[in-house]
Protein backbone atom coordinates (compact mmCIF):
# COMPACT_ATOMS: atom_id res chain seq x y z
CA UNK A 1 0.00 0.00 0.00
CA UNK A 2 1.48 3.28 -1.00
CA UNK A 3 1.32 6.37 1.10
CA UNK A 4 -0.13 4.84 4.24
CA UNK A 5 1.86 2.74 6.67
CA UNK A 6 0.61 -0.81 6.98
CA UNK A 7 -0.48 -0.37 10.55
CA UNK A 8 -2.25 2.95 10.05
CA UNK A 9 -5.57 2.33 8.34
CA UNK A 10 -7.58 5.19 6.85
CA UNK A 11 -11.20 5.39 7.96
CA UNK A 12 -13.77 6.87 5.60
CA UNK A 13 -17.07 7.91 7.11
CA UNK A 14 -20.25 7.64 5.05
CA UNK A 15 -23.00 9.81 6.40
CA UNK A 16 -26.23 11.42 5.22
CA UNK A 17 -29.74 11.85 6.52
CA UNK A 18 -32.21 8.99 6.95
CA UNK A 19 -33.22 7.49 3.62
CA UNK A 20 -30.68 9.42 1.61
CA UNK A 21 -29.25 6.28 0.01
CA UNK A 22 -26.09 5.59 1.99
CA UNK A 23 -26.41 1.81 1.94
CA UNK A 24 -27.27 1.77 -1.76
CA UNK A 25 -24.18 3.82 -2.49
CA UNK A 26 -22.04 1.61 -0.26
CA UNK A 27 -23.24 -1.53 -2.03
CA UNK A 28 -22.38 -0.08 -5.41
CA UNK A 29 -19.07 1.28 -4.22
CA UNK A 30 -17.90 -2.03 -2.81
CA UNK A 31 -19.25 -4.34 -5.46
CA UNK A 32 -15.91 -4.96 -7.13
CA UNK A 33 -13.03 -7.20 -6.24
CA UNK A 34 -11.44 -4.34 -4.42
CA UNK A 35 -14.14 -4.59 -1.77
CA UNK A 36 -12.04 -7.14 0.11
CA UNK A 37 -9.72 -4.24 0.82
CA UNK A 38 -12.48 -2.53 2.79
CA UNK A 39 -13.91 -3.45 6.18
CA UNK A 40 -17.33 -1.99 6.90
CA UNK A 41 -18.82 -0.82 10.18
CA UNK A 42 -22.51 -0.12 10.02
CA UNK A 43 -24.49 1.69 12.66
CA UNK A 44 -28.25 1.60 12.65
CA UNK A 45 -30.78 3.27 14.86
CA UNK A 46 -33.57 0.83 15.48
CA UNK A 47 -34.50 -2.46 17.00
CA UNK A 48 -33.52 -4.60 14.06
CA UNK A 49 -30.47 -3.92 11.94
CA UNK A 50 -31.09 -4.43 8.26
CA UNK A 51 -28.38 -2.57 6.41
CA UNK A 52 -25.59 -4.97 7.34
CA UNK A 53 -27.50 -7.81 5.71
CA UNK A 54 -27.68 -5.85 2.48
CA UNK A 55 -24.01 -4.98 2.52
CA UNK A 56 -22.87 -8.28 3.98
CA UNK A 57 -23.49 -10.01 0.67
CA UNK A 58 -20.68 -8.08 -0.93
CA UNK A 59 -18.28 -7.20 1.88
CA UNK A 60 -17.52 -10.04 4.29
CA UNK A 61 -16.06 -7.94 7.09
CA UNK A 62 -19.23 -6.14 8.08
CA UNK A 63 -19.78 -5.34 11.71
CA UNK A 64 -23.14 -4.07 12.84
CA UNK A 65 -23.30 -1.57 15.68
CA UNK A 66 -26.93 -1.97 16.54
CA UNK A 67 -27.51 -0.58 19.97
CA UNK A 68 -28.16 3.00 19.11
CA UNK A 69 -26.95 6.07 17.35
CA UNK A 70 -23.22 5.99 16.89
CA UNK A 71 -22.76 9.68 17.60
CA UNK A 72 -24.28 9.84 21.04
CA UNK A 73 -24.68 6.51 22.75
CA UNK A 74 -22.25 3.89 21.58
CA UNK A 75 -18.91 5.50 21.08
CA UNK A 76 -17.50 2.85 23.40
CA UNK A 77 -18.91 0.18 21.12
CA UNK A 78 -17.48 1.96 18.10
CA UNK A 79 -14.06 1.94 19.71
CA UNK A 80 -14.38 -1.74 20.63
CA UNK A 81 -15.41 -2.58 17.06
CA UNK A 82 -12.36 -0.80 15.68
CA UNK A 83 -10.03 -2.50 18.13
CA UNK A 84 -11.58 -5.92 17.40
CA UNK A 85 -11.31 -5.40 13.66
CA UNK A 86 -7.68 -4.36 13.89
CA UNK A 87 -6.84 -7.27 16.16
CA UNK A 88 -8.47 -9.79 13.78
CA UNK A 89 -6.61 -8.21 10.88
CA UNK A 90 -3.28 -8.53 12.61
CA UNK A 91 -4.00 -12.16 13.52
CA UNK A 92 -4.90 -12.93 9.92
CA UNK A 93 -8.51 -13.84 10.76
CA UNK A 94 -9.79 -11.35 8.21
CA UNK A 95 -8.13 -10.18 4.99
CA UNK A 96 -5.64 -7.35 5.52
CA UNK A 97 -8.10 -4.62 4.66
CA UNK A 98 -6.64 -1.29 3.62
CA UNK A 99 -9.45 0.94 4.74
CA UNK A 100 -12.52 0.99 6.94
CA UNK A 101 -15.84 2.48 5.90
CA UNK A 102 -18.15 3.53 8.72
CA UNK A 103 -21.76 4.02 7.71
CA UNK A 104 -23.45 6.16 10.32
CA UNK A 105 -27.11 6.37 11.14
CA UNK A 106 -28.98 9.09 9.33
CA UNK A 107 -29.46 10.88 12.64
CA UNK A 108 -25.78 11.02 13.56
CA UNK A 109 -23.72 14.16 13.83
CA UNK A 110 -20.39 12.92 12.44
CA UNK A 111 -18.24 15.13 14.71
CA UNK A 112 -18.30 12.87 17.81
CA UNK A 113 -17.40 9.89 15.64
CA UNK A 114 -14.37 11.73 14.34
CA UNK A 115 -13.63 12.72 17.93
CA UNK A 116 -13.53 9.07 18.97
CA UNK A 117 -10.94 8.35 16.30
CA UNK A 118 -8.85 11.34 17.31
CA UNK A 119 -9.03 11.19 21.06
CA UNK A 120 -8.76 7.50 21.82
CA UNK A 121 -5.13 6.67 22.59
CA UNK A 122 -5.36 3.22 20.98
CA UNK A 123 -7.35 4.14 17.89
CA UNK A 124 -5.36 7.20 16.97
CA UNK A 125 -2.22 5.14 16.50
CA UNK A 126 -3.85 2.59 14.20
CA UNK A 127 -6.51 4.55 12.33
CA UNK A 128 -6.52 7.91 10.58
CA UNK A 129 -9.53 9.75 9.30
CA UNK A 130 -9.65 9.54 5.51
CA UNK A 131 -12.67 11.13 3.87
CA UNK A 132 -16.11 12.06 5.09
CA UNK A 133 -18.66 11.33 2.37
CA UNK A 134 -22.12 12.83 2.80
CA UNK A 135 -25.08 11.64 0.76
CA UNK A 136 -27.76 14.29 0.24
CA UNK A 137 -31.30 13.35 -0.74
CA UNK A 138 -32.24 15.69 -3.59
CA UNK A 139 -35.97 15.19 -3.06
CA UNK A 140 -36.11 15.93 0.66
CA UNK A 141 -33.10 18.20 1.15
CA UNK A 142 -35.07 21.43 1.70
CA UNK A 143 -37.31 19.89 4.33
CA UNK A 144 -34.48 18.09 6.12
CA UNK A 145 -32.40 21.25 6.21
CA UNK A 146 -35.25 23.19 7.81
CA UNK A 147 -36.25 20.56 10.36
CA UNK A 148 -33.01 18.82 11.30
CA UNK A 149 -29.87 20.77 12.28
CA UNK A 150 -27.86 17.55 11.94
CA UNK A 151 -28.39 17.79 8.16
CA UNK A 152 -26.32 20.99 8.11
CA UNK A 153 -23.62 19.40 10.27
CA UNK A 154 -23.43 16.43 7.90
CA UNK A 155 -23.07 18.67 4.84
CA UNK A 156 -20.53 20.99 6.45
CA UNK A 157 -18.24 18.18 7.57
CA UNK A 158 -18.16 16.52 4.15
CA UNK A 159 -15.07 16.07 2.04
CA UNK A 160 -17.30 14.73 -0.74
CA UNK A 161 -20.97 15.51 -1.34
CA UNK A 162 -23.03 12.96 -3.21
CA UNK A 163 -26.46 13.96 -4.46
CA UNK A 164 -28.90 11.06 -4.61
CA UNK A 165 -32.30 10.71 -6.30
CA UNK A 166 -31.38 13.42 -8.81
CA UNK A 167 -33.25 11.58 -11.55
CA UNK A 168 -36.47 11.76 -9.53
CA UNK A 169 -36.03 15.40 -8.58
CA UNK A 170 -35.50 16.86 -12.03
CA UNK A 171 -32.72 18.95 -13.45
CA UNK A 172 -33.74 22.33 -12.05
CA UNK A 173 -34.22 21.11 -8.50
CA UNK A 174 -30.95 19.23 -8.64
CA UNK A 175 -29.11 22.31 -9.96
CA UNK A 176 -30.56 24.40 -7.15
CA UNK A 177 -29.43 21.88 -4.53
CA UNK A 178 -25.94 21.71 -5.98
CA UNK A 179 -25.73 25.46 -5.90
CA UNK A 180 -26.86 25.52 -2.30
CA UNK A 181 -24.39 22.78 -1.27
CA UNK A 182 -21.56 24.60 -3.05
CA UNK A 183 -22.41 27.76 -1.12
CA UNK A 184 -22.36 25.92 2.19
CA UNK A 185 -19.30 23.76 1.62
CA UNK A 186 -17.29 25.11 -1.31
CA UNK A 187 -14.31 22.83 -0.68
CA UNK A 188 -16.16 19.55 -1.21
CA UNK A 189 -16.53 18.17 -4.74
CA UNK A 190 -20.16 17.41 -5.58
CA UNK A 191 -21.13 14.34 -7.61
CA UNK A 192 -24.32 12.56 -8.48
CA UNK A 193 -24.84 9.18 -6.83
CA UNK A 194 -25.73 7.72 -10.23
CA UNK A 195 -22.25 8.62 -11.50
CA UNK A 196 -20.44 6.77 -8.72
CA UNK A 197 -19.16 3.43 -9.84
CA UNK A 198 -17.62 0.49 -8.10
CA UNK A 199 -14.28 1.21 -6.43
CA UNK A 200 -14.51 4.95 -7.12
CA UNK A 201 -11.32 6.57 -5.87
CA UNK A 202 -13.11 9.84 -5.30
CA UNK A 203 -14.84 8.19 -2.33
CA UNK A 204 -12.38 5.46 -1.38
CA UNK A 205 -9.26 7.66 -1.21
CA UNK A 206 -7.44 8.31 2.05
CA UNK A 207 -7.64 12.10 1.94
CA UNK A 208 -4.72 13.82 3.64
CA UNK A 209 -3.19 10.48 4.59
CA UNK A 210 -3.06 9.09 1.09
CA UNK A 211 -0.72 9.61 -1.83
CA UNK A 212 -2.96 12.37 -3.19
CA UNK A 213 -2.66 14.66 -0.16
CA UNK A 214 -1.52 17.63 -2.23
CA UNK A 215 -4.43 17.27 -4.62
CA UNK A 216 -6.79 17.05 -1.66
CA UNK A 217 -5.49 20.31 -0.19
CA UNK A 218 -5.71 21.93 -3.60
CA UNK A 219 -9.41 21.06 -3.66
CA UNK A 220 -9.86 22.91 -0.37
CA UNK A 221 -8.25 26.11 -1.49
CA UNK A 222 -9.35 26.06 -5.14
CA UNK A 223 -12.89 24.99 -4.54
CA UNK A 224 -14.84 23.21 -7.24
CA UNK A 225 -17.70 25.60 -6.57
CA UNK A 226 -17.35 27.41 -9.86
CA UNK A 227 -17.29 24.10 -11.70
CA UNK A 228 -20.42 23.02 -9.90
CA UNK A 229 -22.14 26.27 -10.71
CA UNK A 230 -21.15 26.21 -14.33
CA UNK A 231 -23.54 23.36 -14.94
CA UNK A 232 -26.19 26.03 -14.65
CA UNK A 233 -24.82 27.71 -17.73
CA UNK A 234 -24.06 31.09 -16.14
CA UNK A 235 -20.51 32.39 -16.04
CA UNK A 236 -20.94 33.70 -12.54
CA UNK A 237 -23.10 30.82 -11.45
CA UNK A 238 -25.88 33.24 -10.62
CA UNK A 239 -28.81 31.62 -12.31
CA UNK A 240 -31.91 33.75 -11.76
CA UNK A 241 -33.81 30.60 -10.87
CA UNK A 242 -31.65 30.27 -7.78
CA UNK A 243 -32.11 33.66 -6.19
CA UNK A 244 -35.16 32.91 -4.07
CA UNK A 245 -33.28 30.03 -2.45
CA UNK A 246 -30.01 31.80 -1.80
CA UNK A 247 -30.52 32.25 1.92
CA UNK A 248 -32.10 28.88 2.43
CA UNK A 249 -29.22 27.62 4.55
CA UNK A 250 -29.85 30.28 7.17
CA UNK A 251 -26.82 31.78 8.83
CA UNK A 252 -24.34 29.11 7.70
CA UNK A 253 -21.65 30.77 5.62
CA UNK A 254 -18.29 29.77 4.24
CA UNK A 255 -15.28 31.89 3.45
CA UNK A 256 -11.57 31.59 2.83
CA UNK A 257 -9.03 33.64 4.74
CA UNK A 258 -5.83 34.37 2.86
CA UNK A 259 -2.68 35.50 4.64
CA UNK A 260 0.16 36.90 2.58
CA UNK A 261 3.01 36.68 5.09
CA UNK A 262 4.33 33.67 6.96
CA UNK A 263 2.38 32.65 10.02
CA UNK A 264 3.77 32.20 13.50
CA UNK A 265 2.65 28.67 14.40
CA UNK A 266 2.68 29.28 18.15
CA UNK A 267 0.37 32.28 17.83
CA UNK A 268 -1.82 30.42 15.37
CA UNK A 269 -2.12 27.40 17.68
CA UNK A 270 -3.12 29.61 20.59
CA UNK A 271 -5.64 31.44 18.42
CA UNK A 272 -7.36 28.41 16.89
CA UNK A 273 -7.48 26.47 20.18
CA UNK A 274 -8.97 29.54 21.91
CA UNK A 275 -11.42 30.16 19.06
CA UNK A 276 -12.63 26.56 19.03
CA UNK A 277 -12.95 26.50 22.80
CA UNK A 278 -15.33 29.48 22.68
CA UNK A 279 -17.03 29.10 19.29
CA UNK A 280 -16.40 25.45 18.36
CA UNK A 281 -20.11 24.60 18.21
CA UNK A 282 -20.55 27.23 15.48
CA UNK A 283 -17.42 26.42 13.52
CA UNK A 284 -18.71 23.52 11.49
CA UNK A 285 -15.52 23.03 9.53
CA UNK A 286 -12.09 24.60 9.27
CA UNK A 287 -9.36 23.44 6.95
CA UNK A 288 -6.49 24.93 5.09
CA UNK A 289 -2.84 25.11 4.23
CA UNK A 290 -0.37 27.24 6.15
CA UNK A 291 3.01 28.74 5.38
CA UNK A 292 4.52 28.81 8.87
CA UNK A 293 7.75 30.43 9.99
CA UNK A 294 8.72 27.34 11.97
CA UNK A 295 8.74 24.93 9.02
CA UNK A 296 10.06 24.86 5.49
CA UNK A 297 7.17 22.68 4.31
CA UNK A 298 3.48 23.51 4.06
CA UNK A 299 1.27 22.43 6.94
CA UNK A 300 -2.29 21.23 6.33
CA UNK A 301 -4.80 21.62 9.14
CA UNK A 302 -8.38 20.45 9.38
CA UNK A 303 -10.91 20.45 12.14
CA UNK A 304 -14.57 19.83 12.84
CA UNK A 305 -16.33 21.84 15.55
CA UNK A 306 -14.18 21.51 18.72
CA UNK A 307 -11.84 18.95 17.16
CA UNK A 308 -8.64 19.55 15.25
CA UNK A 309 -6.83 16.70 13.56
CA UNK A 310 -3.07 16.51 14.01
CA UNK A 311 -1.55 18.86 11.41
CA UNK A 312 -0.14 17.08 8.37
CA UNK A 313 3.21 18.04 6.88
CA UNK A 314 2.97 18.11 3.10
CA UNK A 315 6.07 17.30 1.09
CA UNK A 316 5.42 20.13 -1.33
CA UNK A 317 2.97 22.90 -2.13
CA UNK A 318 -0.02 21.81 -4.23
CA UNK A 319 0.49 24.80 -6.57
CA UNK A 320 2.58 27.94 -7.03
CA UNK A 321 0.59 29.89 -4.47
CA UNK A 322 2.61 30.14 -1.23
CA UNK A 323 0.04 32.07 0.74
CA UNK A 324 -1.67 30.59 3.77
CA UNK A 325 -5.31 29.85 3.06
CA UNK A 326 -7.93 28.68 5.54
CA UNK A 327 -11.49 27.74 4.66
CA UNK A 328 -14.14 28.23 7.34
CA UNK A 329 -17.73 27.01 7.38
CA UNK A 330 -19.41 28.81 10.26
CA UNK A 331 -22.81 29.40 11.72
CA UNK A 332 -23.59 32.97 12.78
CA UNK A 333 -20.00 34.19 13.06
CA UNK A 334 -18.76 37.31 11.34
CA UNK A 335 -16.00 36.93 8.78
CA UNK A 336 -14.43 40.32 9.51
CA UNK A 337 -14.18 39.55 13.24
CA UNK A 338 -12.44 36.23 12.57
CA UNK A 339 -10.14 37.83 9.99
CA UNK A 340 -9.04 40.59 12.33
CA UNK A 341 -8.52 38.20 15.21
CA UNK A 342 -6.55 35.82 12.98
CA UNK A 343 -4.28 38.66 11.84
CA UNK A 344 -3.56 39.78 15.41
CA UNK A 345 -2.71 36.31 16.72
CA UNK A 346 -0.98 34.74 13.74
CA UNK A 347 1.48 37.59 13.34
CA UNK A 348 3.00 36.57 16.68
CA UNK A 349 1.89 37.91 20.05
CA UNK B 1 12.54 11.37 28.51
CA UNK B 2 14.71 13.71 26.52
CA UNK B 3 18.05 13.72 28.33
CA UNK B 4 18.88 17.23 27.21
CA UNK B 5 15.70 19.09 28.05
CA UNK B 6 14.21 16.80 30.71
CA UNK B 7 10.79 16.57 29.04
CA UNK B 8 8.81 13.40 29.59
CA UNK B 9 7.38 12.65 26.17
CA UNK B 10 5.68 15.53 24.42
CA UNK B 11 2.36 17.27 24.65
CA UNK B 12 -0.27 15.48 22.58
CA UNK B 13 -2.26 18.61 21.75
CA UNK B 14 -2.27 19.37 18.02
CA UNK B 15 -0.87 22.88 18.55
CA UNK B 16 2.31 21.40 20.00
CA UNK B 17 2.89 19.05 17.10
CA UNK B 18 4.76 21.37 14.72
CA UNK B 19 8.40 21.49 15.71
CA UNK B 20 10.46 24.54 14.86
CA UNK B 21 14.18 24.88 15.25
CA UNK B 22 14.06 25.34 19.01
CA UNK B 23 14.59 22.61 21.62
CA UNK B 24 11.32 21.20 22.97
CA UNK B 25 11.54 22.98 26.32
CA UNK B 26 12.21 26.33 24.70
CA UNK B 27 9.28 25.85 22.36
CA UNK B 28 7.10 25.08 25.35
CA UNK B 29 8.28 28.21 27.14
CA UNK B 30 7.67 30.25 24.01
CA UNK B 31 4.11 28.94 23.92
CA UNK B 32 3.62 29.84 27.56
CA UNK B 33 5.07 33.32 26.98
CA UNK B 34 2.60 34.03 24.17
CA UNK B 35 -0.34 32.49 26.06
CA UNK B 36 0.44 34.79 28.98
CA UNK B 37 0.10 37.84 26.74
CA UNK B 38 -3.50 36.78 26.14
CA UNK B 39 -4.19 35.57 29.68
CA UNK B 40 -2.84 38.81 31.19
CA UNK B 41 -5.91 40.55 29.77
CA UNK B 42 -7.98 38.36 32.09
CA UNK B 43 -5.49 38.75 35.00
CA UNK B 44 -4.48 35.10 34.78
CA UNK B 45 -1.04 33.56 34.52
CA UNK B 46 0.28 30.34 33.00
CA UNK B 47 3.47 28.57 34.09
CA UNK B 48 5.21 25.39 33.14
CA UNK B 49 4.76 22.50 35.57
CA UNK B 50 7.53 19.91 35.39
CA UNK B 51 7.64 20.09 31.62
CA UNK B 52 4.52 17.91 31.43
CA UNK B 53 1.61 20.14 32.49
CA UNK B 54 0.72 23.76 32.94
CA UNK B 55 -0.10 25.66 36.12
CA UNK B 56 -2.81 28.26 35.73
CA UNK B 57 -3.14 30.83 38.53
CA UNK B 58 -5.51 33.68 39.28
CA UNK B 59 -4.78 36.92 41.17
CA UNK B 60 -6.72 35.57 44.16
CA UNK B 61 -4.31 32.68 44.51
CA UNK B 62 -6.46 30.00 42.93
CA UNK B 63 -4.29 27.53 41.03
CA UNK B 64 -5.06 24.58 38.78
CA UNK B 65 -2.91 22.15 36.87
CA UNK B 66 -3.99 21.57 33.28
CA UNK B 67 -2.59 19.01 30.90
CA UNK B 68 -2.69 20.72 27.53
CA UNK B 69 -3.52 23.87 25.64
CA UNK B 70 -7.07 22.78 24.91
CA UNK B 71 -7.82 22.63 28.62
CA UNK B 72 -6.07 25.92 29.41
CA UNK B 73 -8.83 28.01 27.84
CA UNK B 74 -11.64 26.02 29.42
CA UNK B 75 -10.18 26.20 32.92
CA UNK B 76 -9.19 29.84 32.40
CA UNK B 77 -12.82 30.70 31.63
CA UNK B 78 -13.89 29.09 34.90
CA UNK B 79 -11.23 30.98 36.84
CA UNK B 80 -11.92 34.32 35.14
CA UNK B 81 -15.68 33.86 35.48
CA UNK B 82 -16.23 35.08 31.94
CA UNK B 83 -15.71 33.85 28.39
CA UNK B 84 -12.27 34.10 26.85
CA UNK B 85 -13.19 35.17 23.36
CA UNK B 86 -10.47 35.72 20.74
CA UNK B 87 -13.00 37.73 18.72
CA UNK B 88 -13.51 40.23 21.57
CA UNK B 89 -12.56 43.68 20.13
CA UNK B 90 -11.25 44.80 23.54
CA UNK B 91 -8.87 41.86 23.75
CA UNK B 92 -7.68 42.43 20.18
CA UNK B 93 -7.15 46.13 20.82
CA UNK B 94 -5.12 45.29 23.94
CA UNK B 95 -2.96 42.81 22.01
CA UNK B 96 -2.43 45.27 19.15
CA UNK B 97 -1.55 47.99 21.64
CA UNK B 98 1.04 45.75 23.25
CA UNK B 99 2.73 45.09 19.90
CA UNK B 100 3.19 48.80 19.12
Amino acid sequence: MSGVAFDVVPVNVLTGFLGSGKTTLLRRLLSSERSTETAVLINEFGEVGIDHLLVGEIAPDVVLLKSGCVCCSIRGELKDAFVRLFSRRQKGEVPPFRRVMVETTGLADPAPILGTLLADPVLRHHFKLGLVVTVVDCINADLQRQLHPVWTAQVAVADRLIVSKADLAGEERCARLRHSLAEMNPAAPIALAADIGSGDDLLLGAGLHGPAAQAEVKRWTNPPRRRALQVLGDEEGRDPRLRPEQNAHGDVTSFCLVFETQIDWTGFGLWLSMLLNRHGANILRVKGILNVTQASYPVAIHGVQHLVHPPVHLKEWPDDDRRSRIVFIVRGLDRQCIERSFAVFSGGL
Amino acid sequence: MCALCGLLGSESHWAASIKGGLPARQERLQRILQANRVLAFYRLRLDDFQGTSYLLTSPTGRAEIVSDLGQVWRVAEQMAGRPLDPLDPKLLAALEGRKR
